[in-house]
C-alpha cells in the first residue's frame, strides 16, 4: 500500500478510502457475526452467578476437563484430525508432484479424478461410503469374489471417518499443492540437474523449501475443516467416542445443556483460532515478502 | 419498432397474469423435517388433494430435514419474529413437539386448537395424548422386522426379555440405531426403561420429570449393556432409521427394530426382501408415536392452516396414511374401511405406549450414550 505511487488522476488518499470502503463490508460481517458472538460466548463461559451478580469462574472448563467423556471426545477429535492430515499429505503429495511434472491425457484424467470429490456433497459421500464400505457392501463383495472373506467393515468405526474426510479433502489439497509447485520454474530444476543434482536432492533442496508455505496453508485450512467436521463423523463414525462437532450438537440439542455445549464450542474455537492464526501469519508473511520484492 | 412494442406489451400482460394468479391463492407455508416417505406423501398425495378441495389456498412445502435443527430452528425463527412483530413465514409445522423448548411454552408460540376450530379433532383417539396445541394426524409404532430365512417364526421373541436372550444367542445379528437419531432405536431404549420400571408407561407423564423415576434408568443401562457386545459389529449403532433398514435389507443382520411405516413401505417397494416379516412384542409393545402438527400463533394465514389441519384428520386422508405410507391413523380404526382393518391385524395392538420426551428424553439419550455405547468404563 505504502509503495503505491500517487497518480495525478486519483490522489492516494482517495485510493485509500476506496480500499477501506471495499474491505468494510466483509470486515463488519466478521466483527458482527463472528468476533462479537465469539467474545460474548467466551465471556459467558467464564461467568457464574454469584447471588445475582456475575462473577468470574473457570468452573465450566474444569467440569469439561474433569469429565472423561468430554476429554476423550476432544482427544479423539485431535487424533482423527492428525491421522487424516497425515493421510492427506501421504496421498496428495505424490499426486501433486505428478500433476506438476506430467503432461498428456493421463495427467488430465488424473486431475479430473482428483478434483471430482469437490462436486460431491458430504451427505451423498457418506451414504455412498456406507454402501461401499459396509458389510456386504461393494468392497466386501469384491473381496469375497477374489477369495478374501475376513473383511471387517470400518463403517461406524473411527476408520470410516478418516476415510471419508481424506476423500473430501483431496481436491483442495491437490489444487493448492499443485499451484505451489507450479511457482517453481522449470529452469530452476533444469539448472540444478545440469550441475548434477539427483531427483532426491532436487526434491529436498529445491522443491520442499519452495512449497513450505502452500504446505502450511493446506495444513491449517484442512485442520480447521476436519476439526469442526460434522456430517461425515455423524453418519460414518461410532456412537462413542465422538468428534467435537457431533458432540456439541448432541449436548445442545439432545442433552439440552446449552451451557456445556457453549463451553465445548469455545474450547473448539480456541484450538481452531490458534491454527487460524498460523494461517494468517503465513499469508501475511507472504504479502510482506512480495511487497519487499 | 412495432415488433418491440408488441413484445413489450406481451411481456407486461404475462407478468400481470402471473401476478394475478399468484395473488388469487393465499399461500400456506408448511415446514417438515420428517423422513422422505413423509415429505413425498405430502408432495404427491396431501397437497394435490387439499388444493383440489380448497382452490383458494396454495400449500408451499419446505423440507428442512437434516438442516441444522430442522423444524425446531424454524420454530425459533417464528419466536424471533414474534418478539419483533414480523411475519414468521410459517403457518403450519408438519411435526412439532410444542413443549420441546421452554421459550416456546412461555411465549405461547403455538396456537391452542379446539374442536370448534378443527371439527375433526373430535374423532382423534385419546391414546394420542395430545397437548392442547398439538394435532396428531398420523401414527406409527415400532415393530420388530426380521428376515424369515434366518429366523424361524417360532423363534421370534415375544417378550422383551426374550428379545435380549435372542440377541445374546445370535451375536452380531441384531441392530438398533442411536436413540436420538431415530425413533426405531429410541424405542429399543425406552422399552428397556419401561421394562425396569414395571412395564407401566403411564408412570411417564409428558411435561413432568420425576427424579426417582430417572434414577431407575440405570437398571435399563445394565440390560442394554448386557447385549452391547452382541449388537452388529460388536456394538456399532447406526445414526438413523434408514441405515438400520439398510443393514437388514443387505443381509448384514437378521433382526432390527423398525418403524411400522418405514418398514412396511420399504417392504412394499421391494427395498426389504420378500422374506421380511414383522412382529410386535406381546408383553408390552414398543412405543408408538404420533406426529403432532402445530400452528404458530403468529401465523399470518391461520384460517388456511386450520383448514389444512381439519383436512388431514378427514377419513379420506387417514385412509391414505394407512395405505400410502404404512402409518397408523390418529382417528379410531373404526372410521376406516373394514377390509383395511383386517389387513393390519398382525401389527395392530390395543396399546400404543408413548414416550414423553422432554426431560425424560434428555436423560434417556444422555444415559444411553454415557453408559451403553461408551468408550469410557462407567464404573471408573
Amino acid at each position: 500500500m505504502t509503495a503505491a505511487a500517487p497518480s495525478q488522476s486519483s490522489p492516494s488518499w482517495r485510493k485509500g478510502i476506496i480500499a477501506y470502503l471495499m474491505v468494510a463490508p466483509p470486515l463488519l460481517l466478521m466483527i458482527l457475526l463472528i468476533f462479537i458472538p465469539a467474545l460474548q460466548s467466551t465471556a459467558r463461559t467464564l461467568t457464574i452467578d454469584v447471588n445475582g451478580a456475575p462473577g468470574f469462574s473457570i468452573s465450566r472448563y474444569t467440569a469439561f476437563f474433569q469429565d472423561p467423556i468430554s476429554v476423550s471426545n476432544l482427544f479423539f477429535t485431535f487424533q482423527v484430525t492428525l491421522i487424516t492430515l497425515a493421510a492427506i499429505f501421504i496421498l496428495c503429495f505424490p499426486l501433486a508432484i505428478y500433476l506438476r511434472f506430467a503432461n498428456g491425457k493421463l495427467a488430465g484424467a488424473v486431475q479430473v479424478l482428483a478434483l471430482f470429490p469437490l462436486f460431491v456433497p458430504g451427505i451423498i459421500l457418506a451414504y455412498a461410503l456406507i454402501r461401499f464400505l459396509g458389510t456386504r457392501g461393494t468392497l466386501d463383495n469384491v473381496l469375497s469374489i477374489i477369495g478374501f472373506t475376513g473383511y471387517r467393515t470400518p463403517y461406524l468405526k473411527p476408520d470410516a471417518i478418516i476415510f471419508g474426510l481424506v476423500w473430501e479433502s483431496i481436491p483442495f489439497t491437490v489444487l493448492v499443492l499443485t499451484a505451489g509447485l507450479r511457482q517453481i520454474s522449470d529452469s530452476l530444476i533444469e539448472s540444478a540437474r545440469d550441475v548434477g543434482a539427483n531427483s532426491w536432492q532436487i526434491f529436498w533442496r529445491i522443491i520442499l523449501p519452495q512449497i513450505a508455505r502452500p504446505v502450511l496453508i493446506v495444513f491449517s485450512l484442512n485442520f480447521l475443516g476436519i476439526f469442526g467436521s460434522y456430517t461425515i463423523p455423524y453418519l460414518l463414525g461410532p456412537a462413542a467416542p465422538q468428534m467435537m462437532g457431533v458432540f456439541m450438537q448432541q449436548t445442545f440439542g439432545q442433552y439440552r445443556r446449552p451451557d456445556d455445549a457453549e463451553t465445548q464450542a469455545v474450547i473448539t474455537f480456541i484450538i481452531c483460532a490458534f491454527i487460524g492464526f498460523l494461517y494468517v501469519r503465513t499469508v501475511a508473511n507472504q504479502r510482506k515478502r512480495e511487497d519487499s520484492e | 419498432m412495432k415488433l418491440r412494442l408488441i413484445l413489450l406489451v406481451v411481456c407486461i400482460a404475462l407478468l400481470g397474469a402471473l401476478s394475478v394468479s399468484a395473488q388469487d391463492r393465499t399461500p400456506i407455508y408448511v415446514y417438515t423435517d420428517s423422513d422422505t416417505n413423509i415429505s413425498d406423501f405430502w408432495t404427491n398425495t396431501i397437497i394435490p388433494a387439499f388444493e383440489a378441495e380448497f382452490p383458494q389456498y396454495e400449500v408451499i412445502l419446505t423440507i428442512v430435514r437434516g438442516v441444522g435443527g430442522g423444524n425446531a430452528d424454524i420454530a425459533n425463527r417464528a419466536l424471533a419474529a414474534m418478539t419483533t412483530g414480523d411475519d414468521p413465514q410459517v403457518d403450519f409445522f408438519e411435526t412439532m413437539n410444542t413443549d420441546a423448548q421452554q421459550d416456546w411454552v412461555d411465549a405461547e408460540l403455538f396456537l391452542e386448537v379446539t374442536e370448534e376450530m378443527v371439527p375433526n379433532l373430535a374423532n382423534v383417539i385419546p391414546a394420542t395424548n395430545r397437548l392442547p396445541q398439538e394435532m396428531p394426524y398420523r401414527g406409527s409404532q415400532v415393530l420388530l422386522a426380521y428376515n424369515s430365512d434366518n429366523v424361524a417364526a417360532e423363534d421370534v421373541p415375544t417378550t422383551y426379555a426374550g428379545l435380549l436372550e435372542w440377541i445374546k444367542n445370535n451375536p452380531g445379528q441384531f441392530v438398533y440405531n442411536r436413540p436420538d437419531k431415530g425413533g426405531s432405536g429410541a424405542a429399543m431404549v425406552t422399552r428397556a426403561i419401561f421394562e425396569v420400571t414395571g412395564q407401566d408407561p403411564s408412570k411417564f407423564v409428558p411435561g413432568e420429570s420425576d427424579e426417582a423415576l430417572i434414577a431407575e434408568f440405570s437398571k435399563a443401562w445394565e440390560l442394554l449393556g448386557s447385549v452391547h457386545d452382541s449388537i452388529y459389529e460388536g456394538g456399532a449403532y447406526p445414526a438413523g432409521n434408514t441405515p438400520v433398514l439398510e443393514l437388514l435389507a443387505n443381509g448384514s443382520v437378521s433382526m432390527i427394530t423398525a418403524w411400522s411405516d418405514q418398514g412396511l413401505q420399504a417392504y412394499n417397494l421391494g427395498v426389504l426382501p420378500e422374506t421380511t416379516r414383522f412382529a410386535q412384542l406381546q408383553d408390552l409393545p414398543f412405543t408408538g408415536g404420533y406426529a403432532f402438527s402445530a400452528i404458530p400463533s403468529n401465523s399470518t394465514n391461520q384460517e388456511g392452516a386450520l383448514a389444512l389441519a381439519n383436512f388431514l384428520l378427514s377419513a379420506e386422508m387417514q385412509q391414505a396414511i394407512v395405505e400410502t405410507i404404512g402409518g397408523f391413523p390418529s382417528v379410531s380404526w373404526e372410521m376406516l374401511p373394514a377390509e383395511l382393518q383386517s389387513q393390519y391385524t398382525s401389527v395392530i395392538t390395543d396399546t400404543v405406549p408413548t414416550w414423553p420426551g422432554g426431560a425424560y428424553g434428555a436423560a434417556m439419550v444422555e444415559g444411553w450414550y454415557n453408559n451403553v455405547a461408551t468408550n469410557i468404563d462407567p464404573s471408573s
